[in-house]
């Protein structure tokens, strides 16, 4: 790592700011203080990171090292690559090879003896380590499209999670990653919402859908034991959009659902998986899944966030070290459900306008569910196009891995985001429907930066414009 | 980090345009940022009772102010709050009160 | 043919192959020292689909978009890796199946093979000499790699005729490149294969079990 590149390279040379991490020490933070939250300290941080590795790296990675033959066939999957062309340090395999150089050095075995051969090399200071920072959180939005498209199948979008872990367990972070990692373990969500303003929210949003329909009759239960439904938010709804929240509850009094809130573990969202650190990740799960213990719901349902998705319904479960219980599902799967069951109906008219769908990657690639928005799009729309490449081969809307907290790597990724403003432009489409919150604030950028004539919209809008309220679901 | 020029004055702002020091702000600043961020040819006296009372929280309690409260104090409904400002509650009308870039995945 | 070539047609590639053997069975226990963890979610899919799904992978261009966009690059993938078959074959024929390269036809196969991915190995040596993606990530090893893999190559498509009475240095070549081959394999990039069965099948099985791969698979009961 000594070697300075000759060709000038996009990585974003931004210095590490622990001006929040000194505050959160002065202020004595309990997450800090028990050590839960780590922070920055002076020392031998590459031989803390060198034993990081050895201890952490499980099997599925140690081969993600080993396995790759360089044949660079992954750069063009990447949305940093194609619109950097002329840039190899875009490139996933390089990428990749920021930490496997670190494994080949540390933990594999020719590297240990002739790193020369083979191209190992350890980090040499908190210089280094602090690149790699910049390389793992600001390069790369984790959206593994490159380990769809590697003949090797190694997984360089997990790689980088658990390099950024790493980091994190060294307090070697971009700022935005370090305080909302502090909000999400002192609040118990992201977005250090309070319990007041939670309810608060939920009450006035209550308020707006009685006075829509007319009716006293709708209700946002909050702490309601034995329901079928535990409905879990991200924080964006309470603190900026509460819409959607207002949009959920008319659909599930229509539906008659038997539905509630919990007053704590209402955070689906978990900024565990995008500062890879596993401890975070399971007790922002566990908060949600024992909410739903403890109310006695049936099921867990989802609202439409793509790295909440994929934490609460799959991997927090095993961050959690916790057995599924019950079924937990994304609110677009709920209303699909409620669609083929007739318990809603709807007019398609009402969503005149062309609407196309872009795939979040944490849904898409990390997940399960791929058609089942689609099915609900066709049903509420008039005009429903796909655009291209779609489904689990879709760009990522390059504000994923968390890179919407980092203001720093913003001109980067805005950059790399031209694939997706030319796919946009392509469809002619007058909206773009999302499951996820972040991919709507991600595409608003895109949209806003390359002055695209459209709005961003999320499933529920369209469900609840397209809603069929019957005589008795209002005055 | 890029600067943006402000009654003769050269003003910071971060990657995504919001104001590095807060207390730079100044009603000359909210016009510019509202012309620059959110495309607004003007601000209406609805535009500033919303700035204004955003500017006051912050400087209170240091925080920008959940969007409920800006409803309620201004007495304007949430939609209204996204007529005025396109970018929304945080990035619009917070960014063009002068605050600072709200944490999280905004 | 001399005792210098019949040792270098047995006992050299018995030790070498051992040698290997033995390297590769270390090789596999300390990659099975390092931890899995399973899932502890309802599955949305099957992970035997998915796993043998993501196994079969190089067996189907059409599922990865790098393929499908680039034929020709498949292309060669199969011809070198065949050439790779059919060179190793050599070794095994010549000492212990002779009466088969004595049909012209199928030693003419075999050197077209060989030959064919003689011309791959090239193309690619040329690509990664020259490409700038492949020029910054490349290691010694890979040029290293590719470049005894195509002098191998050679030797081959020379020594294949089995004649040593013409000359034994094609064979002599062939057989000594193999030994050295066998040798430095498991140390090298070239034990790929090895690997290639491990990240397959936990990726296939991860997202088998999310209901990812294979395409259009789900369970039965929506969770």
């Amino acid at each position: 790592m000594t070697r300075r590149r000759k060709v000038p390279s996009a990585v974003v040379d931004s210095p590490l700011d622990t001006r929040t991490q000194a505050k959160a020490k002065e202020d004595r933070l309990p997450s800090v203080e028990d050590g839960r939250l780590m922070t920055y300290e002076a020392g031998d941080n590459v031989g803390r990171f060198l034993a990081l590795l050895a201890g952490r790296i499980s099997r599925p990675l140690a081969v993600s090292m080993t396995a790759c033959v360089h044949c660079g066939l992954c750069a063009e999957s990447c949305h940093y690559f194609l619109t950097h062309p002329d840039d190899p340090t875009m490139t996933p395999v390089w990428k990749a090879d920021q930490i496997r150089k670190v494994f080949k050095r540390h933990v594999d075995w020719t590297g240990r003896i002739a790193p020369w051969w083979v191209k190992a090399a350890a980090p040499e200071g908190d210089e280094d380590l602090n690149r790699l920072k910049n390389i793992v959180f600001g390069s790369c939005s984790a959206c593994r499209r490159c380990t769809y498209n590697c003949p090797m199948g190694v997984d360089t979008g997990l790689l980088v999670r658990f390099t950024r872990g790493l980091l994190t367990e060294l307090g070697i972070v971009p700022e935005g990653v370090f305080n909302v990692s502090r909000d999400q373990w002192e609040t118990g969500n992201q977005m250090a919402v309070t319990e007041d303003d939670y309810l608060e929210t939920l009450a006035w949003m209550r308020d707006e859908v009685r006075t829509e329909l007319g009716t006293e009759a709708v209700e946002i239960p909050v702490d309601k034991p034995d329901c079928d439904v535990l409905y879990t938010i991200n924080p964006r709804e309470i603190k900026f959009d509460p819409r959607s929240i207002a949009h959920a509850a008319k659909i599930f009094h229509v539906a008659g659902e038997s539905w509630t809130m919990p007053k704590w573990g209402w955070d689906q969202t978990n900024f565990g998986l995008f500062s890879g650190d596993d401890r975070l990740g399971a007790y922002v799960a566990r908060n949600v899944y024992e909410a739903a213990d403890r109310l006695r719901a049936k099921r867990i349902v989802i609202s439409e966030c793509g790295h909440g998705y994929r934490s609460t319904r799959w991997e927090g479960y095993d961050w959690a070290g916790y057995d599924q219980k019950r079924p937990t599902e994304s609110v677009v799967v709920t209303l699909k459900r409620y669609l083929e069951e007739g318990r809603i109906d709807v007019d398609p008219s009402r969503n005149a306008e062309p609407v196309t769908f872009h795939d979040s990657c944490n849904i898409a690639r990390s997940g399960d569910l791929v058609e089942e928005p689609r099915e609900v799009l066709r049903r509420v729309c008039a005009d429903f196009r796909e655009m291209h490449p779609n489904r689990r081969e879709n760009f990522c809307c390059t504000g994923g891995g968390g890179l919407l907290s980092m203001a720093e790597y913003r001109p980067l990724r805005l950059e790399s985001a031209k694939i997706k403003a030319d796919q946009l432009r392509a469809t002619g489409a007058k909206l773009v429907c999302t499951m996820c919150h972040n991919c709507v604030d991600g595409l608003n950028d895109v949209i806003k930066h390359y002055q695209i004539p459209m709005k961003v919209v999320q499933v529920l809008e369209l469900v609840s414009n397209a809603l069929i309220v019957p005589p008795r679901r209002k005055a | 980090m890029p600067f943006v020029e402000s009654e003769g004055r050269p003003v910071e702002v971060n990657e995504e345009g919001f104001l590095v020091r807060p207390e730079e702000w100044t009603e000359e600043m909210a016009k510019h940022l509202a012309r620059v961020e959110e495309g607004l040819a003007e601000l209406t006296p609805e535009h500033w009772a919303v700035i204004r009372y955003i500017r006051e929280y912050y400087l209170d309690k240091k925080l920008a102010p959940m969007v409920r409260k800006m409803c309620q104090a201004t007495g304007f409904p949430l939609m209204k709050i996204y007529d005025l400002f396109p970018s929304g509650p945080a990035k619009g009308a917070c960014k063009v009160a002068g605050l600072p870039k709200p944490d999280g995945c905004v | 043919m001399s005792a210098l070539l019949r040792l270098f047609e047995n006992e050299v590639q018995i030790a070498a192959l051992s040698f290997m053997a033995v390297v590769y069975v270390v090789r596999l226990a300390w990659i099975f020292r390092f931890k899995t963890r399973r899932d502890r979610t309802f599955a949305a899919g099957d992970e035997r689909a998915g796993a043998g799904y993501s196994l079969m992978n190089i067996a189907m261009p059409g599922a990865m978009e790098s393929t499908r966009k680039r034929p020709f690059f498949y292309a060669q993938f199969v011809i070198f890796h065949l050439g790779v078959a059919a060179a190793i074959a050599g070794t095994f024929i010549i000492p212990y199946a002779p009466g088969l390269f004595r049909h012209a036809v199928l030693v003419r196969l075999f050197r077209a093979v060989v030959g064919a991915a003689f011309v791959v190995g090239l193309i690619r040596m040329g690509r990664r000499l020259t490409n700038p993606v492949l020029r910054t990530v490349s290691s010694p090893d890979d040029y290293f790699a590719l470049a005894l893999l195509i002098v191998w190559f050679a030797a081959a498509v020379l020594a294949m005729p089995n004649r040593p009475e013409q000359g034994e240095a094609p064979l002599i070549a062939y057989f000594g490149l193999t030994a050295f081959f066998l040798v430095y394999v498991p140390f090298s990039k070239i034990c790929h294969y090895l690997y290639y069965p491990f990240t397959r099948y936990y990726l296939g099985r991860s997202l088998g079990h999310r209901g990812a791969l294979p395409p259009a698979v789900k369970a039965k009961e929506p969770v």
